[in-house]
C-alpha cells in the first residue's frame, strides 16, 4: 500500500476516515474478495527460470550442451558425461534476446566432421513474433556470427525451431510460422492455427536454401519432432489442429532436397479444444523402419502421455506412459535399444522416469532415474554410439545424466 | 471542495486504487490451495489461468473482462503461470481486466499447477468457476458465454 504508506502521522486521523469511505464504498466488492493466503508482494517475485537447455555427443565422446545465460547462448562441455563441466563458449558474442522456456530452447547439433551446430529462437518486440537463428562452430569454440535462418523477415512468428542432421549429412531446421496467417487475417479469412516451415543446409550450416512450407494448421506452441528415417532422409511430426479443432498430430517426410511429401495423420485421440497444450511429441526410428512416438493428448476425458508406433496412418501398441502427471516425454534409439524419459509430479517431487527396451520397443521395463524439488527442464534422451543417455537440467541439480541400461 | 473533503476523496481513491489489484501477488501452494477451494468463495468466481505464451488465453481474458464490467454479481482472478516479469501485465492492462492478479512464486511450476488443479495438464487457457454455492467447475481452452454464465450459476443476464 505504498500510497498508504506516504501519508504522514499527522494526517492519520484523515486517513482512518479515508480508509472507513473506502469500505463502504466498496463493502459490496469485498464480500467477492476470495481469501487466499497471500505471501510475498510484486517486490519479492522470483526470476523467471529459464532452464530450456539441449544436450548431444560430440563425435569424439564428449557431452555437450546450450543453454541461456542473460543474453547469450552458452555451449558446455563436460568429459566425464555431465559429472563436472568446462567453463562454458559464448555462442553468439552480440547479445540478443532469447527464447529458453516450456517448449522454447536453445537447440544443438553436430555434423559428421564435428562442427558444432547452434539454432535458437531470438523473440522480437511484439508479442508472440521472433527469428530463428543459426551459428556453427567448427572446432566447437568459434562460431560464426549467428544469422537469421529464414528469408521472410516479417515482425510475425517465427518460433520453436528443431535442428538437427539427417544421415545424408544435410542441416533440417524446421519452426512454426504465421506468415500464412498473417495473410489470411490481412484478407478477411479464417486460418486454423499457424504453419510448419523449414530450411534445409546442403553444406554444413554454412548457408540455408531459401525456406519451404511444410504444412499449413500447425498448432501454435509445441516444439516440433525431427527424426532421421532408415534412409536417412527426415521425418517431421508436429501437433497439428484438424478439422474444426482436433489437436491431433502429422508426420510428413522430407525429400533429399528438402521438398515435403504428403502430410499424414499420425494420431487419433480427437482431442477437440482451442487451447495451447504446450506439448509437444517425440519420434525415433528404428532400423527396422518401426517409427515409434511419443506424444501428450487429451483421449476420453484425460490429458495422457502416451507411446505408440506410427504405421501408414495407424497407430500401433497405443499405451499411456507412468501415471497421471506424466508430462514432456522424448524417445531416442540406438539400434534396436529404445529409450523414453518423461517427468512426473508426485505431489512433493518432481521425477525422472524411463522406460527402456532392450528388442526394438516390444518389452520395456520401467525405472526412476532421479527427483528434484524445484524447477526442472523438460528430459532428453541422447546417444552415443549404441548407448542411450537420459539428460535433465533441473533448477537445484543442473545439468545432470543418466544412462539407459 | 471543502479541504478535508478532497483529502479524504483522494486518499480514497489512492486506497481503491491499490487495492484494485494491478500489481501481481505471487502464489505459493499454499494460497493456491485456498485460491481452488470452494468453501472460499460466497459468490460467483472465476479463476482464470493465463500465460504470455497462450494465443488462446486472450480471448477468454477479453470475455471475462467484459463480463465482468457487464455484470458485478460475479468477481474475476487471474492467475499467471509463470514467474514475474517485466511485461507480464500488458495483456492484462490492455484488455482492462480487473481483478485480483497472480503470478507464480518460486516452488516448481508442477507443484503449484498440481495445487491449483491436479486434473490440469498445462494445457491454456484453464478456467475454474466457482457458483459462490460450494460448486466448481474446470475448463480448458475457450469458453463461451453462455457456458461461463451457466459455470457460475448465473442463469439470467445482469
Amino acid at each position: 500500500m505504498v500510497s498508504v504508506a506516504v501519508v504522514r502521522a499527522s494526517v492519520r486521523g484523515v486517513m482512518a476516515i479515508a480508509a472507513s469511505a473506502f469500505v463502504v464504498a466498496s463493502a459490496a466488492a469485498a464480500d467477492l474478495q476470495p481469501t487466499p493466503h497471500m505471501h510475498g508482494a510484486a517486490a519479492a517475485m522470483p526470476a523467471r527460470p529459464e532452464l530450456g537447455t539441449s544436450a548431444a555427443f560430440a563425435p569424439d565422446g564428449a557431452l555437450y550442451a546450450v543453454t541461456k545465460e542473460g543474453r547469450h547462448v552458452l555451449l558446455h562441455r563436460s568429459a566425464d558425461d555431465g559429472r563436472s563441466w568446462e567453463a562454458p563458449v559464448v555462442v553468439n558474442a552480440e547479445p540478443e534476446q532469447i527464447s529458453a522456456d516450456g517448449e522454447n530452447r536453445p537447440k544443438l547439433a553436430f555434423d559428421a566432421d564435428g562442427a558444432a551446430l547452434v539454432s535458437w529462437t531470438r523473440p522480437l518486440a511484439k508479442r508472440f513474433t521472433g527469428e530463428i537463428r543459426f551459428a556453427r562452430a567448427s572446432d566447437r569454440r568459434q562460431f560464426t556470427a549467428p544469422v537469421t535462418v529464414h528469408r521472410d523477415r516479417q515482425e510475425i512468428t517465427h518460433r520453436f525451431e528443431s535442428l538437427a542432421v539427417t544421415g545424408a549429412g544435410k542441416v533440417v531446421l524446421a519452426w512454426i510460422d504465421k506468415r500464412d496467417l498473417e495473410l489470411a487475417q490481412a484478407a478477411n479469412r479464417d486460418y486454423r492455427g499457424a504453419a510448419i516451415y523449414a530450411a534445409v543446409s546442403d553444406d554444413g550450416g554454412r548457408s540455408f536454401r531459401a525456406e519451404q512450407k511444410i504444412a499449413d494448421h500447425s498448432c501454435e506452441c509445441c516444439r516440433i519432432a525431427i527424426a532421421g528415417d532408415t534412409d536417412g532422409l527426415p521425418l517431421l511430426m508436429w501437433r497439428h489442429v484438424f478439422e474444426p479443432n482436433e489437436r491431433d498430430h502429422a508426420l510428413v517426410k522430407l525429400g533429399a532436397d528438402g521438398v515435403p511429401g504428403q502430410d499424414v495423420r499420425a494420431t487419433f485421440d480427437r482431442w477437440r479444444i482451442d487451447a495451447c497444450p504446450h506439448h509437444g511429441p517425440s519420434l525415433t526410428v528404428t532400423p527396422d523402419g518401426t517409427r515409434h512416438a511419443v506424444w501428450f493428448n487429451e483421449k476420453d476425458g484425460e490429458g495422457r502421455v502416451f507411446y505408440g508406433r506410427l504405421n501408414d496412418g495407424r497407430v500401433e501398441g497405443q499405451r499411456a506412459l507412468g501415471g497421471e502427471q506424466a508430462a514432456h516425454a522424448d524417445i531416442a534409439n540406438a539400434g534396436q535399444r529404445v529409450g523414453i524419459v518423461w517427468k512426473e509430479f508426485d505431489g512433493e517431487r518432481t521425477r525422472l522416469q524411463a522406460e527402456i527396451s532392450a528388442d526394438g520397443g516390444t518389452s520395456f521395463s520401467t525405472r526412476t532415474l532421479a527427483a528434484t524439488g524445484g524447477a526442472s527442464d523438460q528430459p532428453r534422451v541422447i546417444r552415443r554410439g549404441e548407448r542411450l543417455f537420459a539428460f535433465w537440467r533441473t533448477e537445484k541439480e543442473g545439468m545432470q545424466g543418466h544412462w539407459l541400461e | 471542495m471543502k479541504p478535508l473533503k478532497l483529502i479524504v476523496t483522494t486518499l480514497a481513491c489512492c486506497v481503491a486504487a491499490t487495492v484494485g489489484a494491478t500489481e501481481f501477488r505471487t502464489l505459493d501452494r499454499a494460497a493456491a490451495a485456498q485460491l481452488v477451494n470452494p468453501s472460499s468463495y460466497t459468490v460467483p468466481t472465476i479463476v482464470a489461468l493465463w500465460s504470455s505464451e497462450c494465443v488462446h488465453c486472450k480471448k477468454n481474458l477479453k470475455l471475462f473482462a467484459e463480463m465482468a464490467k457487464a455484470d458485478r454479481r460475479f468477481k474475476l482472478v487471474t492467475v499467471a503461470v509463470e514467474p514475474h516479469f517485466a511485461g507480464l501485465a500488458e495483456p492484462l492492462d490492455h484488455l482492462a481486466v480487473p481483478g485480483q492478479r497472480f503470478a507464480y512464486g518460486p516452488e516448481s511450476p508442477e507443484a503449484l499447477g498440481y495445487a491449483l488443479d491436479p486434473k490440469w495438464r498445462g494445457e491454456l487457457p484453464r478456467t475454474i468457476f466457482f457458483d459462490g454455492k460450494g460448486g466448481k467447475t474446470a475448463l480448458s481452452g475457450v469458453v463461451a458465454e453462455a457456458t461461463v454464465r451457466s459455470s457460475l450459476g448465473l442463469q439470467s443476464n445482469p
